[in-house]
């Protein structure tokens, strides 16, 4: 039986010592998976927002895009995050909405500024949006639904029809939801934002006088609860409560949303 | 590697020895995608010829051994796959280096099953690295 012990340990040895001598390989560099995928999602958000841009129109007053792009640079900066990555598009539409592309594409809708009270409410639903970004949501959600191969398909030239009602109905599961919403905070937080404005954001938009139009809100279930859980996350925490535009500069956004 | 056994194989043992490990070879590639397979399978026909003679009791013995093993290093890298086309899991270096890793055992596995199936077939007996020691040790005449 010594012998076979022997032989079992040689065994294990080999295993994992294979195992081990090829991990260091670089099997993803060299059979090209990642840039592969960049591709797919570069091709799948130009897709998209081009589908996007057809059915309303851009928004490209500077009045509007460079305010909110301050509030984008800002929280990047604070939460060592890439700004240059994000591509910022603002659609003219009343819509309560905002939607996260693949390629870190960020569509903002006029009605969400309309409807933000605050600055901070504003903010922290971009703030959840970059969360959906970084944490790879999009692409998560829409491998997971549709399948790598099926996207891969689908950017030379497929229906877009599905992945659009993918990622703008019933978006995430409820556990992605909650981790942007708490990525969220905690964004706000390092950037001394206040947090509290998006769990009001999302109690205000829960009740029931809230037009049909809102979208963020009822693409995004359970808003009351969510709203709920950021408050228990923040509850204890040092929370300061900056602005990153001036009292002006911030009417001055709300006026140019309205006016378009 | 070849080797003596205490009583001469006559040409029924032989046949019924070798099939435990060509049983053993089509339900490891049948049971490739769902690993359990191959183990059940080797375990139904271990079953049925627990009571038959020393000779062929020990070589399926010998064949459910093997597929055991594997059974292991197989449904690890059935999960793991499962976890990145239905999770969050993503293609990493070690889960490649892990697949190659269990091709190769698995190609091993299936040239060893296949020699243990044409030796035995003529009435050899043949006692494979490890395996082998672990079958004496567990199947007494």
């Amino acid at each position: 039986m010594t012998r076979a012990f022997l032989q079992l340990a040689a065994m294990i040895a080999v295993f994992f010592g294979l195992w081990f001598g090829l991990s260091q390989i670089d099997w993803v560099g060299i059979l090209r998976i990642e840039s592969g995928k960049e591709a797919t999602e570069e091709k799948l958000g130009d897709l998209l927002w081009d589908t996007f841009k057809q059915q309303d129109e851009e928004l490209r007053s500077s009045e509007v895009t460079s305010r909110l792009d301050s509030l984008i640079q800002f929280v990047c900066k604070e939460n060592n995050i890439d700004a240059k990555e994000i591509k910022l598009h603002v659609l003219q539409n009343d819509d309560v909405n905002a939607v996260t592309l693949p390629d870190h594409h960020l569509v903002v809708y006029s009605g969400l500024i309309k409807a933000s009270d605050s600055e901070a409410e504003l903010v922290g639903v971009i703030c959840h949006e970059i969360a959906h970004m970084q944490k790879n949501h999009v692409m998560k959600k829409l491998v997971k639904e549709i399948g790598l191969s099926a996207l891969i398909g689908m950017t030379s030239g497929g229906n877009t029809g599905r992945i659009i009602k993918l990622i703008s109905s019933s978006a995430y599961d409820r556990e992605l939801e909650t981790e942007a919403d708490l990525t969220a905070a905690d964004y706000m937080l390092k950037a001394d934002l206040d947090p509290e404005a998006l769990a009001n954001f999302l109690y205000k938009l829960s009740s029931d006088d809230v037009p049909s139009q809102v979208y963020w809100v009822s693409t995004h279930p359970e808003s009351k609860e969510r709203a709920k859980a950021i408050i228990e996350y923040i509850e204890g925490k040092d929370i300061t409560k900056n602005q990153i535009l001036s009292a002006d500069s911030w009417k001055s956004l709300k006026a140019a949303a309205s006016e378009n | 590697m070849s080797t003596p056994f205490p009583n001469e194989p006559g040409e029924h043992e032989a046949e019924r020895a070798s099939n435990s490990y060509l049983m053993s070879l089509v339900a490891h590639i049948v049971g490739l995608p769902l690993p359990i397979v191959n183990l059940v399978a080797t375990l139904i026909f271990f079953l049925g010829n627990r009571n038959g003679t020393y000779f062929t009791r020990w070589h399926c013995t010998q064949a459910l051994l093997s597929q055991a093993s594997l059974l292991f290093v197989n449904s690890y890298g059935f999960w793991w796959t499962i976890g990145i086309i239905f999770r969050d899991n993503t293609v990493t270096n070690e889960y490649i280096a892990y697949m190659i890793t269990v091709f190769l055992i698995n190609v091993a596995e299936v040239i060893a099953t296949m020699y243990a199936a044409i030796v035995t077939r003529k009435g050899k007996h043949v006692e494979l690295w490890f395996y082998g020691d672990i079958t004496n040790a567990i199947c007494k005449p």
